[in-house]
């Protein structure tokens, strides 16, 4: 054995065992459930393990594909992402671009679109759900006051208008994140390229649309990815705002998920639905590592 | 850039700001009103009489709400300090040891940060069931670090790499050992990447709602996010109390955000073009 090769051996060995602990500690927290969850879904089990695990085969799958309320709720899950992604989108866009700005008090205006995406979900969710009250909400009440409506309007009460309030909180809680990915990837374009266009004679608007939006494809793809990956598995939301309801109108496949394993305490079932969830997910960001990788 | 007053840029600022500002402006006035004036028609839009009674009345008969923060705080301040330990010590091994497998842990940990948390829900729930960690401090600080560790060690890794690799050169030349140099040499340069890291781990171990639902069972260990969407119980919304409940639970989460608004945008970018 020469000395480099035992330096590099010792190298490998001490790195190693600065990877360990975080290896270990996502593989007990986080892959090992997964496989789990796999396994609970093939069988049927108790909870604390009092009785013994039986296979069962595809039985729990066979059922979901005939559960109503599932397809229900994958239903609901994609068009709420079909139809909150686009809009924080532009939104998002809009923002990055009013912010790549320089004006006075720029800081605290930054700082103000940041509070939505900082604070945490459920609590936002109940602040919404406040102002959507249908009696004592700060939208009825304005509403009403000016004449708008005569009667007070059931924001959470009715079906599509509840999936259109939860878009709502949704689009405003998220533009903003939007809004900093694309605005890192706005000041990396250099500003030469658009006194080039100047010269050309471009309108703001073009120097938009064949500047700036086609440099900003990168980031625009990264943050519509992880967006879309958090509105699939969209969870508090829906339970603080509506419970799902009316009904199960805005019951997203989390939601669904948790009240199969914690409200009918049904385990393999609901690992079932997990893994279904998590197949989906799990394709979208093997799409999202594609694209990194094929971007650098 | 132009001299003239832009009146249209400062019109469409003014509008983002007040959109994002009003919920929470909303929930503050909501808390300072008694509550004959929260349920007053016609509205009232600005409190009269202002009050901190819903302060007083939830430091005094809901101890449980206070509770509830302090839960927050163990288990942020918790999961904090074990990401970054586990994570930096990770972090500095992948971009800087030469690992054989570095790229492929890389990318391992990217794939499994995705992971949506409700599928980990049915096995974690039933793990922690028979180990005993179901409402206990130690159990959800674990979860979390779990969950956030992949964040971190990007964040971390990415931020080593751009620190110059001559000064650890040195130091191996005079025969320094690893873990010597990461102590002594790389952390002191680090820090700004531990801080915004740190920040961003506390804010979404705070925020964090499904794993703390489910593995903090009992009222008296609820996090604040989880505690007080659950106080209302069935019926009644006592929205006097849960809009004071609300702004106690943000206030440090804006504190921190208006303090190292900076650092969190930075560390927020960079984690997602990496």
């Amino acid at each position: 054995m020469n000395a480099a090769y035992s330096l590099d051996h010792r190298r490998q060995m001490t790195g190693m065992s600065f990877v360990a602990p975080t290896v270990l500690l996502i593989a007990i927290i986080l892959i090992y459930p997964i496989i789990q969850s796999v396994v609970l879904s093939f069988g049927q089990s108790s909870i604390d393990g009092s009785e013994p695990y039986e296979f069962v085969g595809f039985a729990h799958y066979a059922k979901l594909m005939g559960d109503e309320r599932f397809w229900n709720s994958m239903a609901v899950t994609f068009t709420f992402t079909a139809i909150s992604i686009p809009l924080e989108l532009m939104l998002g866009i809009g923002l990055a671009v009013l912010l790549n700005e320089s004006f006075r008090g720029k800081g605290i205006a930054r700082l103000a679109v940041l509070f939505p995406w900082a604070l945490p979900t459920a609590l936002n969710t109940l602040m919404w759900r406040w102002m959507y009250n249908a009696d004592y909400g700060l939208f009825n009440a304005v509403a009403l006051q000016s004449g708008i409506v005569d009667r007070p309007i059931n924001f959470l009460g009715d079906e599509w208008l509840a999936m259109f309030s939860m878009v709502v909180v949704a689009v405003w809680k998220t533009s903003s994140f939007m809004a900093l990915i694309i605005l890192a990837g706005l000041q990396s374009i250099p500003r030469d390229l658009y006194e080039a266009g100047r010269m050309d004679g471009m309108s703001r608007w073009q120097e938009f649309t064949q500047i700036t939006l086609p440099l900003l494809k990168g980031p625009i793809l990264v943050a519509l990815i992880i967006r879309s990956m958090d509105a699939l598995r969209t969870f508090e939301l829906p339970f603080n705002l509506t419970d799902g309801g009316p009904v199960i109108a805005t019951e997203s496949l989390s939601l669904y998920a948790y009240k199969v394993i914690f409200d009918f305490i049904d385990f393999n079932f609901g690992a079932a639905i997990v893994v279904v969830q998590f197949l989906v997910i799990f394709a979208m960001s093997l799409a999202y590592i594609f694209v990194l990788r094929t971007r650098n | 850039m132009t001299k003239r007053p832009r009146y249209g840029l400062y019109l469409l600022v003014i509008i983002s700001v007040v959109i994002s500002f009003f919920p929470i402006v909303w929930l503050i006035l909501t808390s300072v009103k008694t509550t004959a004036g929260i349920y007053a028609w016609p509205p009232q839009y600005w409190p009269t009489p202002v009050t901190f009674e819903n302060y007083w009345t939830i430091i005094t008969q809901s101890p449980e709400l206070l509770r509830y923060v302090l839960n927050s705080f163990i288990v942020g301040v918790g999961c904090t300090a074990l990401t970054l330990v586990f994570g930096g010590l990770a972090g500095y091994a992948l971009s800087r040891l030469n690992l054989k497998f570095a790229g492929f842990l890389m990318v391992g940990i990217l794939a499994v940060s995705m992971f949506p948390p409700v599928s980990l829900l049915p096995s974690l729930f039933q793990n922690f069931l028979q180990l005993g960690l179901l409402n206990t401090y130690t159990g959800l600080i674990l979860a979390h670090a779990g969950l956030f560790l992949p964040f971190t060690v990007w964040m971390l890794a990415s931020y080593f790499a751009t620190l110059p690799v001559e000064i650890e050169e040195a130091a191996r030349m005079d025969g320094m050992g690893f873990l010597r140099i990461f102590l002594t040499i790389v952390l002191p340069l680090s820090w700004p990447g531990f801080v915004a890291t740190g920040l961003i781990v506390f804010i979404f171990s705070w925020n964090e709602f499904p794993l703390a639902l489910v593995l903090m069972t009992q009222n008296a260990m609820r996090t604040a996010p989880v505690g007080i969407s659950l106080y209302p119980g069935e019926y009644a919304f006592p929205w006097e109390t849960i809009s004071t409940a609300t702004v106690i639970a943000i206030i440090p989460i804006l504190i921190i955000t208006a303090i190292f608004q900076k650092q969190i945008v930075g560390g927020l970018t960079a984690g997602a073009g990496k």
